[in-house]
C-alpha cells in the first residue's frame, strides 16, 4: 500500500472506505442479480439440522493482514473438492483503489458464508439446501432439482451450478477416475447426467474432514495450505474454541482489531469474519 | 445455454425431488437417509499411502505430501517436517512448525492437473519435415523408445568418433538432476553443460559475491524491524513457500515493508509504502541513501571499521550523489530518499535486497553491489533480522574421476564474463549458435526441461540457433515452442514421477528427498535414466576405467536398473553428504527431510579459526585492492585448495568469502577486469545508466514480473492455475493510456525495434507512468491446447544479450511504442 510520505510508521488502521467496500460493492459484485430472491419463501420455515455436532458452530476469521492474495486457497479448493469448471467454492476478489502513485488493493478470500440465517436455505423449493446442526450449510444433491434460484438469492455469489463440464475431457485419463471427496465421497466419479451435475454446488466447510463426532480430523483444504496463514477455522461457539490448524483462540481474534463481516446489513449473520488489514 | 447443459437442467428439473435416476440408481438409491451413511473412505484424507516429497512446479521445492490411492495421485498437501514452507529460521521452524503448519502455494496445489495434463507427451517423437522455423509443422511421428535412445546414441557417438565432443551443447534446468548432467557431459567430453540460473538471478549472485563474497543472502524477515525490497517480489515469485508467512509475521512483529519497484507488485501491495521508480535507477537510490547515512553519521561505525574494505573511496565516491541527484535519474523524490535512508539506518536490525527487477538490465550488477553496500554501512549481514549469509550444506556431488574436457566453451561464455556463473551464458550461446560465431562447430543440442524459445531474449535469434543445429533433442512433458525445432523429442517427467535432492532455501542445512509418488504415468524413464541409458549405450568410463552409468556409486559393483542406478548415486551424495545417511535413511525420517538440528548460525564471520585448522593452513600473503591480505588456506591454491579464513586485527578468523575477508565497498574481484563487451569494469558500485533508454520513437520502457499463480512459461497449460489467472494483459497507467488513445480492453501492438506483440490493454494507477509491462509465460504458441494462443510472449522485443559482467540474459532492458491494433 502505498501511503503518504509522512504516514506514519506503522500504518494507521484502513480507512472506513474499505469497510464500506468490503460490505458493499465487491459482495455485490460477485452476487450477481438480486431479483429472482423475491421468488422465495418456499423453503422451509425452519431448514431441518440433520448432521453435524449441534455443540459447535464452525466458523472462519480471515485475517486480511495477513493474506497475501496468493490465491492457494482457491486452488486447494479445486483440489480437495475436485470441483469442475466454473464450480468455484471460493473465489478471490480484488479491487484497485486509490490513484497513482497512492493506491491499494482490497483483497480478500471468500467461501460461503455458512450463514446462521441464509437467504439460500429460504428460497430452496425442495428442502435441498439445509443447515446443519453446527452451522454448515449443505446442499443435498438428491433433493436438488437445479432451479437455481438459491444462486440469486444468496447475496455473496457463494454458489454456483454444475454444468457438467470437465476440466479433462478425455476418456481414461486418471484424474477422471478420482471421485470428489466431498459428502463423503457419496457420489462417487462424475458421470453424465449424475448428480452433482445439474445441482446447485458450495462451499461445505469441508465437512468430508470431520469425524463421526462432527470434529475436524484435519483443517478445511483452504486453511491449510493458505499461505499467510491468514484463515483461521474453528468451533466459535465455544468460549475456548481455538483454531484448528494453528491454534490460536477463536474469540481472541475476534476480540482485536474491529472484526467484521460481509454484508452485515443483511442479516444473514454469516459464520466468517475478516479482520481489518 | 449449450444442448448439453439444457438437457441436464431439464432431467433434472422434470425427475425432481428426491428420485434417483441415472447412473446413481442403478448404483444403489441414495436418497437423503442414504446419504451420510453411504460412503466411500477410500480416497478420504486418512485413506491409502501419504508419500513425503518435494513440489517443483517452480524452482522453490516445497515440502509437500502427497496421497496416492490405487496408483493415483489424489492430494497435495503442505509437509510440515520441510521449513521450506514454513521458515528460513530455524528457531522459527522448530518452534512454531509443529503447531502452525507448513504452506503451499497455489502452483503446488495445482499439480495434479499437470500430472493427468491431457497434453503430456506419452512417447518419442521424431520430426518428418526436415524444415525448422516458428510456425513450422515438425510433421511429428511416433518411434518407440529404442529407436530414440539408438538414434541419439548413434548421434553423440560420431562426435565421439570424430574426436569432438564439445560438439554437443547442453541445457537445463538448473534444480533438477543437474549433478548427472554435469558429469555426463564432462565424461563424454563437452565442456557445454549450461543450466537456468542466468535466466534468473546471475547479477544477483554477481552483486552479492563481489561485496559479501556469498552469492545468495537470505533475508530474515522474520526477526527484521525494517525491510527494504528493491524489485524483489517474494509474494508473486513466491517459489519457496515459506516467504508470505516470513513476510507477513515480520511486519506483524513490527517490521516495515518498503518496496521499490516500478510495478505495484503483489509484494508492493503488502507493503506499509510502495516507492515507484523508473527502471534499472534503483543503484541511484542506494547511492543517494548511502550518501545521507555517511553524511548524517548514521552507519555502524564498529562495523564499517572492523569488518569492510574500501569504506574512504566508497565515502568520496557519494559525496556528490544526493537525494536530488537521485531523484533526477530514479524519479524518486529527494525527500523521500532522505527519509527511507535514514529510517533504514536507525530502525535496527534492517535489511536491503534486491533480486530480478533491478537485476536483469545492464547496469544490474553494479545496481545490486550498490544496494549490497547499504548493508554494509549498517552492518546488516549475517546477523538476526538481517541478509543471513546461509550454510547450504546437503548433499555432496561426488569427486568424478575424469579430466575436464580440453576444448574450451564453445562460446566463451567463461572467459568472457568477468563475474561469469557456472550455469553459463545462454545469450551469449544462442547468439553464437545463431551467427556461426563460436569457437568451432556446434553440431548437437540437449534440452531437458528447458523451453528457451520462450524464455531466452530474441526469439528470432533463438530459432535461427536452434535451426543451425544438426540434430536437437528435447526431453520435456510437452511438445514445447523449443520442442518445435527438435528432430527427437522424448517425454520427460513430471516432479511427482521422480527423484532428486532438494537442499532448500534456508539459512541452516536441510536435505529434503523429491521421490515418485506415482509411476511415471507413461511408463517413461525419469531424466536421469534416459541420461543413464545413453551413457551406458555410450560406454562413457572414468580415469579408472570404471563403467560410470553402470556401477553402483555405494557398492561399486554392476547395477542392471536404472532406476536403482540412480538412487545409489543419491545415496551417495547424501552418505557423503552434510546427513551422512542414505537415501533409504532419509526417505524413513519424518517428511523425508533432513533437518539439522544445529540450527541458524549468526555472524559466523566472527568465529575463530580452531587451532587444529590453522596448524594446517597455508598461509598467503597476497595484495588485495591496495592493501596486504594474510588468507588463510587448506591446502596450496595449485593443490586444488580453498580459501578458508582470513587473519583480521590479529585474529585468524573465518571472515567474508571476498579476498579481503571484509565487505567490500571496493569491488576488488572486479578491479582492472574488463566486461564481456570490452570496457573496464569500475570496481566501485557506481550508477550508470543502462544503455538502452527510451526516446522519441519507443518512449516506455517494458518491464515483466511473475504472479504466485503461475511459474516460467511451464504452467500456463493447468487448467486450474488458468482459472486463477488466464492471461498476461499488458499494464498501462491510466494517464499514460488516456495520452496515446488507449481504452480498457483494447488491443495493442507493443513495438520495440527487436519485435512486437499484441497485447489486451488493462488500464491501472498500479505502474509507473514511463512503464508498461506484463506477468511473463504467456503468449505460448504450442505446449499445449490451453496454453496456446492466450496472453503475450514479450521475448521477442529484446535482443539476446546479457548483462556484461554477470552474464544475466536482461528481460527487462526495453524500450517500445505503443498502438492499437
Ligand atoms: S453465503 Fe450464500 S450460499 Fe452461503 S449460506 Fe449464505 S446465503 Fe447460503
Ligand atoms: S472450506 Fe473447503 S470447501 Fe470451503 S472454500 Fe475452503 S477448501 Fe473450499
Ligand atoms: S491462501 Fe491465504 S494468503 Fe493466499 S490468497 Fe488465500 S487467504 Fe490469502
Amino acid at each position: 500500500m502505498a501511503t503518504p510520505q509522512d504516514t506514519p510508521f506503522p500504518p494507521s488502521p484502513p480507512a472506513e472506505s474499505r469497510r464500506e467496500f468490503l460490505a458493499g460493492r465487491a459482495a455485490t459484485a460477485v452476487a450477481g442479480a438480486l431479483a429472482v430472491a423475491s421468488l422465495g419463501g418456499c423453503g422451509p420455515a425452519s431448514p431441518p439440522a440433520q448432521e453435524g455436532s449441534a455443540a459447535r458452530r464452525w466458523g472462519m476469521v480471515i485475517d486480511l493482514r495477513r493474506c497475501v492474495a496468493c490465491k492457494a486457497c482457491v486452488a486447494s479448493c479445486k483440489s480437495e473438492n475436485k470441483t469442475p469448471p466454473g464450480v468455484a467454492y471460493n473465489v478471490f476478489i480484488e479491487e484497485e483503489q486509490g490513484t497513482f502513485p497512492y493506491v491499494r488493493r482490497v483483497a480478500f478470500t471468500r467461501p460461503c458464508m455458512q450463514c446462521a440465517k441464509s437467504s439460500c436455505a429460504q428460497v430452496c423449493p425442495t428442502g435441498a439446501t439445509y443447515h446443519r446442526a453446527d452451522g454448515i450449510v449443505a446442499v443435498d444433491y438428491e433433493k436438488c432439482i437445479g432451479c437455481r434460484y438459491c444462486i440469486a438469492a444468496c447475496p455473496y455469489g457463494a454458489r454456483s451450478f454444475d454444468y457438467g463440464h470437465d476440466y479433462i475431457e478425455k476418456a481414461g485419463n486418471p484424474y477422471n477416475e478420482i471421485p470428489s471427496s466431498e459428502y463423503g465421497a457419496s457420489y462417487g466419479l462424475r458421470h453424465k447426467g449424475g448428480s452433482p451435475e445439474g445441482n446447485v454446488r458450495k462451499c461445505t466447510f469441508c465437512l468430508h474432514l470431520q469425524d463421526e463426532k462432527g470434529e475436524y480430523r484435519e483443517p478445511p483444504a483452504c486453511v491449510r495450505t493458505c499461505m499467510g496463514k491468514a484463515i483461521h477455522f474453528g468451533d466459535l461457539k465455544d468460549p475456548e474454541g481455538v483454531c484448528v490448524a494453528h491454534g490460536e483462540k477463536m474469540q481472541a481474534l475476534l476480540a482485536h482489531r474491529g472484526n467484521y463481516r460481509l454484508k452485515e446489513e443483511l442479516g444473514n449473520e454469516p459464520a466468517v469474519y475478516y479482520l481489518p488489514v | 445455454m449449450s444442448a448439453t447443459t439444457r438437457r441436464g437442467f431439464l432431467a433434472k428439473s422434470v425427475l425432481g425431488g428426491g428420485a434417483a435416476f441415472g447412473l446413481s440408481s442403478l448404483l444403489g438409491a441414495r436418497s437423503s437417509e442414504a446419504f451420510a451413511a453411504e460412503v466411500d473412505r477410500r480416497y478420504d484424507i486418512k485413506s491409502g499411502d501419504w508419500i513425503p516429497s518435494c513440489c517443483n512446479m517452480c524452482g522453490g521445492q516445497t515440502g509437500i505430501l502427497c496421497q496416492v490411492v490405487d496408483g493415483r495421485l489424489v492430494r497435495i498437501k503442505p509437509n510440515d517436517a520441510n521449513p521450506a514452507g514454513f521458515s528460513n529460521i530455524s528457531d522459527d521452524f522448530f518452534a512454531n512448525c509443529r503447531t502452525e503448519g507448513a504452506s503451499m502455494c497455489p502452483k503446488g496445489n495445482a499439480g495434479i492437473m499437470t500430472l493427468y495434463d491431457p497434453d503430456r507427451l506419452a512417447r518419442p517423437v521424431r520430426r518428418t519435415n526436415p524444415k525448422k522455423g516458428i510456425g513450422v509443422d515438425p510433421g511429428w511421428t511416433e518411434i518407440s523408445w529404442e529407436e530414440a535412445y539408438s538414434e541419439i546414441a548413434r548421434r553423440m557417438k560420431a562426435l565421439l568418433d570424430a574426436g569432438t565432443p564439445e560438439a554437443l551443447l547442453w541445457w537445463s534446468e538448473d534444480h533438477s538432476f543437474t549433478h548427472i548432467q554435469g558429469d555426463f557431459c564432462q565424461l563424454f567430453g563437452t565442456p557445454n553443460y549450461s543450466n537456468h540460473s542466468n535466466l534468473c538471478d546471475t547479477a544477483r549472485k554477481a552483486s552479492f559475491k563481489a561485496v559479501t563474497g556469498d552469492e545468495r543472502p537470505l533475508m530474515d524477515a522474520i526477526q527484521s524491524r525494517y525491510i527494504l525490497l528493491f524489485g524483489w517480489n517474494p509474494l508473486g515469485a513466491t517459489k519457496w513457500s515459506l516467504l508470505p508467512r516470513i513476510l507477513t509475521r515480520g511486519q506483524e512483529r513490527g517490521a516495515k515493508l518498503v518496496v521499490v519497484d516500478p510495478y505495484f507488485s503483489a509484494t508492493a501491495r503488502k507493503a506499509q509504502e510502495w516507492i515507484p521508480i523508473r527502471p534499472s535507477t534503483d543503484g541511484a537510490m542506494a547511492l543517494a541513501m548511502a550518501h545521507v547515512i555517511i553524511r548524517d553519521g548514521l552507519y555502524d561505525k564498529k562495523f564499517v571499521e572492523e569488518w569492510t574494505h574500501g569504506f574512504d573511496r566508497f565515502s568520496d565516491y557519494v559525496k556528490d550523489k544526493t537525494p536530488a541527484w537521485a531523484e533526477k535519474i530514479s524519479t524518486v523524490p529527494a525527500g523521500t530518499i532522505e527519509r527511507i535512508a535514514r529510517e533504514f539506518a536507525t530502525t535496527q536490525p534492517s535489511l536491503a535486497d534486491v533480486w530480478s527487477g533491478p537485476g536483469q538490465h545492464s547496469n544490474a550488477v553494479h545496481g545490486g553491489a550498490a544496494i549490497a553496500c547499504l548493508n554494509a554501512l549498517t552492518g546488516s549481514y549475517d546477523r538476526p533480522g538481517t541478509l543471513h549469509l546461509p550454510n547450504k550444506k546437503g548433499n555432496a556431488h561426488g569427486h568424478l574421476h575424469a579430466d575436464k574436457p580440453k576444448a574450451p566453451r564453445f562460446a566463451d561464455d567463461n572467459k568472457l564474463y568477468p563475474m561469469f556463473h557456472g550455469s553459463g551464458v545462454y545469450c551469449e550461446i544462442f547468439k553464437k549458435l545463431a551467427e556461426g560465431t563460436g569457437n568451432y562447430p556446434a553440431k548437437m543440442g540437449m534440452i531437458v526441461f528447458q523451453n528457451p524459445m520462450m524464455s531466452v531474449p530474441g526469439t528470432e535469434t533463438v530459432a535461427k540457433a536452434l535451426s543451425n543445429l544438426e540434430f536437437l533433442v528435447v526431453n520435456d512433458i510437452f511438445l514445447s515452442e523449443t520442442a518445435q525445432f527438435a528432430d527427437i523429442v522424448v517425454p520427460g517427467t513430471l516432479f511427482l514421477e521422480r527423484y532428486d535432492w532438494n537442499t532448500q532455501w534456508v539459512t541452516w542445512p536441510v536435505l529434503a528427498l523429491r521421490q515418485p509418488v506415482v509411476k511415471p504415468i507413461f511408463g517413461q524413464p525419469a531424466e536421469y535414466e534416459f541420461i543413464c541409458e545413453l551413457g551406458r549405450r555410450l560406454g562413457l568410463r572414468d580415469q579408472d576405467g570404471k563403467e560410470f552409468f553402470r556401477i553402483g556409486a555405494l557398492s561399486g559393483r554392476p547395477v542392471e536398473s536404472l532406476s536403482a542406478w540412480y538412487e545409489e548415486y543419491l545415496s551417495s551424495e547424501s552418505k557423503n553428504g552434510a546427513p551422512k545417511m542414505t537415501l533409504e535413511e532419509i526417505k524413513a525420517l519424518p517428511g523425508a527431510t533432513w533437518v539439522d538440528k544445529g540450527g541458524t548460525k549468526y555472524e559466523k564471520y566472527r568465529k575463530e579459526m580452531s587451532t587444529e585448522d590453522l596448524a594446517k593452513a597455508t598461509c598467503v600473503k597476497t595484495q588485495v585492492g591496495g592493501i596486504e591480505v594474510e588468507q588463510l588456506w587448506d591446502k596450496p591454491k595449485d593443490q586444488g585448495g580453498k580459501k578458508i579464513g582470513t587473519r583480521i586485527g590479529g585474529k585468524a578468523v573465518k571472515g567474508f568469502a571476498t579476498p579481503t575477508g571484509k565487505v567490500e565497498f571496493v569491488l576488488t574481484c572486479l578491479t582492472g577486469k574488463k566486461d564481456a563487451e570490452g570496457k573496464p569494469c569500475a570496481d566501485l558500485p557506481v550508477y550508470e545508466p543502462r544503455d538502452w533508454q527510451p526516446d522519441a520513437q519507443y518512449p516506455l520502457y517494458l518491464i515483466n514480473w511473475k504472479e504466485a499463480t503461475h511459474t516460467h512459461s511451464r504452467t500456463q497449460n493447468n487448467r486450474w492455475l488458468l482459472e486463477l489467472q488466464p492471461g498476461n494483459p499488458l499494464q498501462v497507467n491510466t494517464k499514460t493510456g488516456a495520452r496515446l488513445g488507449l481504452r480498457d480492453g483494447d488491443q495493442a501492438w507493443v513495438e520495440s525495434k527487436f519485435g512486437k506483440m499484441k497485447v489486451t490493454v488493462h488500464l491501472t494507477e498500479e505502474i509507473h507512468p514511463e512503464v508498461v509491462g506484463t506477468q511473463h509465460g504467456f503468449g505460448h504458441w504450442a505446449l499445449g491446447e490451453e496454453a496456446k494462443g492466450r496472453g503475450s510472449s514479450d521475448s521477442g522485443l529484446r535482443p539476446t544479450r546479457a548483462d556484461p559482467i554477470g552474464g544475466q540474459a536482461m528481460h527487462k532492458q526495453c524500450c517500445v511504442r505503443i498502438y492499437r491494433a
